[in-house]
């Protein structure tokens, strides 16, 4: 039995315990950030134009992310039934100025924009499939609803 | 157009889930050859494609039948992408055990571990989340 192996083995678990309950309690949930105005810029550069709809959603995705994928399906199934809803998708990889600008770290991070172009909010990690339902029901409401 | 190859999200779990042990068995033992065969399991899975990773065939041939059709198919290009992030970690613990370097080795294999158990138990890529960190921190290749 290998002591610095064991001790090394124990530590990991310790990390990947951590690391699974700071995922648990961080990841998906939309955070308020402060004034939004340079973000606005950066992501108006992208040809992000959040008058055209009630909610803006933007996506930064690169290549190698399965929950990016996931998050789009699930942005394209809630288009349908919330016509003021726009979806947009950034590959991260290759507006990597925008990206530093932004702060992204992980994909899929997402900011979310009213029509008047203010910062509602960003998330990192897949959103929560009720927090984003309920965002977008705040915001863009569904055909049909009062 | 061609269609991205797609797997069953649940063969990379499984496949995590030995990942997890043997890499934990290679912590306990201190065993530099134990780690290299991990090494060229990941591989295959990244230069090769997921079809001949070898825990992916076992999950195919062993435990899918039990476990009925896939519900859930998931893009494969996410999960080879964590294999060669694992192949770079295992090559690396591989050439500190076997040179006489263990710390090196050990750690190495920790990260690894923490990156299949995480991926294992949470189904979360560690790999494919910081590859956007890594890309970001040098300059970009295109103009």
């Amino acid at each position: 039995m290998d002591a610095t192996g064991a001790l090394v083995l124990g530590l990991a678990l310790l990390v990947a315990g951590v690391a699974a309950w700071w995922l648990r309690t961080r990841s998906g949930a939309v955070r308020t950030t402060g004034a939004g105005v340079s973000e606005l810029e950066v992501l108006r550069s992208l040809g992000v134009r959040p008058e055209d709809a009630d909610l803006t959603v933007v996506q930064f995705a690169t290549a190698f992310c399965a929950p990016c994928r996931a998050t789009k399906a699930r942005l394209e199934q809630l288009r349908t039934s919330h016509p003021g809803l726009a979806a947009v998708h950034v590959d991260a990889e290759s507006q990597l100025e925008a990206v530093r600008a932004l702060d992204v770290r992980r994909t899929p991070t997402l900011f979310y924009l009213d029509r008047s172009g203010a910062l509602l909010g960003r998330s990192s990690g897949a959103p929560r499939p009720d927090e984003l339902r309920a965002l977008v029901a705040a915001h863009a409401p569904a055909t049909g609803a009062v | 157009m061609t269609p991205a190859r797609q797997v069953d999200v649940r063969g990379p779990r499984f496949g995590a889930w030995i990942t997890t042990v043997v890499l934990a068995v290679v912590l306990l033992t201190g065993s530099g050859w134990l780690l290299a065969v991990q090494a060229v399991v990941f591989a295959v899975g990244a230069f090769a494609g997921l079809r001949y990773a070898p825990y992916g065939v076992l999950f195919r041939v062993l435990v899918a039948p039990r476990l009925g059709p896939a519900t859930e198919r998931e893009d494969e290009a996410p999960p080879r992408f964590a294999q060669l992030v694992g192949f770079g970690l295992a090559l690396v613990g591989t050439l500190g055990y076997l040179a006489g370097a263990p710390l090196v080795g050990a750690v190495a294999t920790g990260l690894a571990l923490v990156a299949a158990l995480l991926n294992a138990a949470a189904g979360f890529c560690l790999g494919c989340e910081l590859y956007l960190l890594a890309r970001r921190a040098r300059p970009a290749v295109r103009p």
